[in-house]
């Protein structure tokens, strides 16, 4: 969880410990499949998907574009609303804000939703450190932190526990045995943070969007706890990444179109709710005073950089990591950041601003593009893993064996008789190691190829040794062609051209 | 802690009003344009225009909606009048043996008299006693009893507002949630009920805007869906009309 956890190993080490976790892989895979094909049903059975991606694109990417008038907006009108707006340009502001206002309090305890920003912060630890007590009540959020762990996926934190080790740190809780039984373990949360619920001082949450013309923040869930949080307790505390804006109510229904579908396949989660302020006078519930905090770390780094700008449309569905094949293999753990599968590759160097040092994360994709595919707002990740991956090689901490293996390329290719000269040493070199006409040897620079594979040898005469004689063979044969066959294929091209203009049959592959 | 908690606040707010300059004025320059103080031109403000005149019939509204609702774990009844709506609300109450019953202190439900007709139940009503703690009152309550503000077929959702006589506990603290949607407040789509908080403005928006789609749930243990994690496990949607 540490930083220093982190360090002492790369992605790789992290994704092998995951490949050998089989429990891991298989939850993984199965909420992964479970997460892609609800998606899918969804969003065929909404219909003209691309058009709402196209529309939802466009709304982000306007509001990025104008952000400091439409901050700047849904300050002023939160602020009317009266709600205490904060800022801070970093996660040690954010903090020493949060700890500030449960010190002036007098809170004993703190009931959390579901946020990544607080994720980010690092806040539980930060809170535990002035003696108040932070409780998370997502149920799946609730349980890794028993557990002390960090979550593994956006949208189902606790993905890599299975019924036994939830039920084990549940017992402990409880102080007495719980089945492994889901509705029993539930149970025993619903009726142990209800009295969390009653008792805490202040509730904290994320923010899903905040609207701009109306200062009101929007918050999507499913279990109810963050509406127990924002509504119970005298203290509401909302932590807001900066780029959370949108317009209107209206560009709302966009969202909300978007957002269920792409992360868990539903239509709408069970539960929206817009808060607009604290509670009024005359109610007799929700909070009393309500602070918001908004928070940059490392977000307006991206503004204005062409390639990464678009970064900030993200609406943390998690659509990126269920379509991503490496993340399905390895999990979220492996990534070793708040953020984890292609969004959190991108995210974390970009936030953190020390490419070195989150190198090689963004190493962990395969740059297919499905989760540019699978992005409800159109966001180019797979571009971007390039772009970072440059920028690593630009800033000199690219691999150092690489380059000089990619300068040896080059100096070879770039010359004929040079590459052919190194070939025929190379058929030489390998009947060292050549088996059956494979390689197999794991030494030196074939260890990670060859573990999962084999490479096959040289061929006895490759195509280069037979390209003289097939170049004449091909020069010939082209003048040799029989008159007859050449009139009947280029009448076939004619009539092809012809179909096109009266817009007959399709393009190219006919 | 010498400062008041008034004074602490008031600091906190001249330190966040500076601020707030420093932020805006870094974004636009990262942005690479003068600060905007002008609302910029939105053209793709909303839904795409050719979901906007989209509409279902009435008919379609009640069969989708209860579908919808149905497929997430929720109960739905149709009914003709407020009279079978009571009718509804005192045979659930007597069938499962609900104690302690709390309602929003709206005319519709006051109109029911079930304070009159609940006899085995503790009938509350929401905010009509300054000194009563409510939240607790919901907390404890085995039926929560709301009138719903909207409620949207497309996506199988209702609507409700919070204000003086409309907890917001009453539709999330007890164990089962009744909510009466009056039929002409079902809508297709989600935006028509949206553009109206739009239209409202501000000044005239509740502190809470609550959709519920359904019975709270989860399935963050192995995947296993889990109903009635932290709010109401079971609601029944009551459309009457």
């Amino acid at each position: 969880m540490s930083a220093a956890h982190k360090k002492v190993q790369t992605v790789k080490a992290r994704a092998d410990l995951a490949l050998n976790d089989e429990f891991l892989r298989k939850a993984v895979r199965f909420t992964t499949e479970r997460l892609r094909n609800g998606k899918k049903k969804a969003t065929e059975e909404h219909g003209n998907w691309e058009e709402w991606r196209e529309r939802g694109r466009q709304i982000r990417l306007h509001t990025i574009a104008h952000l400091d008038y439409y901050l700047n907006l849904f300050v002023n009108n939160a602020r009317a609303n009266g709600v205490h707006v904060h800022f801070a340009n970093t996660a040690e502001e954010a903090v020493k804000l949060t700890l500030d206002i449960a010190e002036h309090a007098g809170a004993k305890s703190v009931v959390k939703s579901k946020s990544m920003v607080s994720e980010e912060l690092h806040l539980n630890h930060a809170l535990e450190s002035i003696g108040v007590e932070a409780v998370e009540t997502d149920l799946g959020e609730y349980i890794i932190q028993l557990a002390g762990e960090m979550p593994s996926h956006i949208v189902i934190p606790a993905i890599h526990k299975n019924r036994y080790q939830i039920a084990d740190l549940l017992s402990k809780e409880a102080g007495y045995t719980l089945p492994p039984d889901t509705t029993a373990l539930a149970g025993f949360v619903r009726k142990k943070l209800r009295e969390k619920f009653l008792e805490a001082e202040i509730g904290m949450t994320g923010c899903n969007f905040a609207i701009a013309e109306t200062g009101s923040m929007v918050l999507f869930e499913n279990e109810g706890n963050a509406r127990m949080v924002s509504t119970v307790p005298k203290t509401q505390i909302t932590l807001m990444g900066m780029e959370r804006i949108i317009p209107s109510w209206s560009d709302l229904e966009v969202m909300a179109t978007l957002l269920p579908r792409s992360a868990t396949g539903q239509k709408l989660t069970m539960y929206m709710s817009g808060i607009t302020g604290p509670r009024r006078p005359e109610d007799a519930d929700g909070p009393d005073e309500m602070h918001i905090i908004i928070i940059d770390n490392g977000r307006s780094l991206q503004l204005g950089d062409p390639e990464f700008q678009e970064l900030l449309n993200c609406i943390r569905c998690g659509a990126c990591l269920n379509a991503c094949p490496v993340y399905r293999h390895i999990g979220g753990h492996a990534y070793g950041s708040t953020y984890s599968g292609p969004i959190g590759a991108v995210l974390t160097p970009s936030l953190n601003k020390n490419i070195a040092e989150w190198d090689d994360v963004a190493n962990a994709s395969s740059l297919c593009g499905a989760c540019y595919e699978a992005c409800p707002v159109k966001i180019p990740l797979h571009d971007m893993l390039v772009y970072l991956r440059r920028r690593k090689v630009e800033s000199g901490n690219g691999n150092k064996l690489e380059s000089i293996g990619m300068q040896g390329f080059a100096t070879i290719m770039g010359n004929s008789s040079r590459l052919g000269g190194m070939l025929r040493l190379g058929k030489l070199g390998q009947k060292l190691v050549v088996r059956s006409g494979v390689i197999k040897t794991k030494l030196g620079p074939l260890k990670g190829w060859n573990t999962y594979r084999v490479t096959p040898s040289l061929p006895k005469e490759s195509f280069r040794d037979r390209w003289e004689t097939l170049d004449q063979e091909l020069k010939q044969g082209l003048k040799q062609m029989d008159s007859s066959m050449q009139n009947r294929m280029e009448e076939l091209v004619r009539k092809r051209e012809q179909e096109q203009k009266e817009g007959k049959g399709g393009h190219g592959h006919g | 802690m010498a400062d008041t908690h008034k004074q602490w606040l008031e600091k906190l707010e001249a330190e966040s009003r500076a601020k707030q300059e420093l932020f805006m004025n870094d974004i636009a320059a990262k942005l690479r344009h003068p600060r905007m103080y002008e609302k910029p031109q939105h053209p793709f403000r909303g839904a795409p225009d050719f979901w906007k005149a989209f509409e279902w019939s009435e008919d379609e509204r009640v069969k989708e909606f209860t579908d919808n609702f149905l497929s997430v774990g929720g109960h739905v009844a149709r009914l003709q009048t407020m009279d079978e709506a009571k009718q509804f609300i005192v045979d659930k109450a007597e069938e499962m043996s609900a104690k302690y019953v709390v309602r929003q202190n709206q005319p519709e439900l006051t109109a029911l008299d079930l304070e009159g007709s609940l006899t085995d139940s503790q009938v509350s009503v929401w905010n009509t006693d300054p000194e009563q703690y409510w939240r607790a009152r919901a907390a404890e309550a085995d039926f929560g009893i709301v009138m719903a503000d909207h409620a949207v077929a497309y996506t199988g959702s209702v609507t409700v507002l919070s204000a003086e006589n409309k907890g917001r506990s009453v539709s999330l603290l007890p164990a089962v949630l009744i909510i009466i949607i009056p039929i002409e407040r079902l809508k297709t789509r989600l935006g028509e009920v949206l553009v109206t908080f739009d239209e409202a403005g501000r000044g005239q928006l509740p502190a809470g805007i609550h959709f519920i789609s359904g019975p709270s749930r989860s399935s963050d243990i192995e995947n296993d869906l889990t109903i009635g994690v932290h709010g109401p496990g079971i609601v029944y949607a009551l459309l009457v009309g």
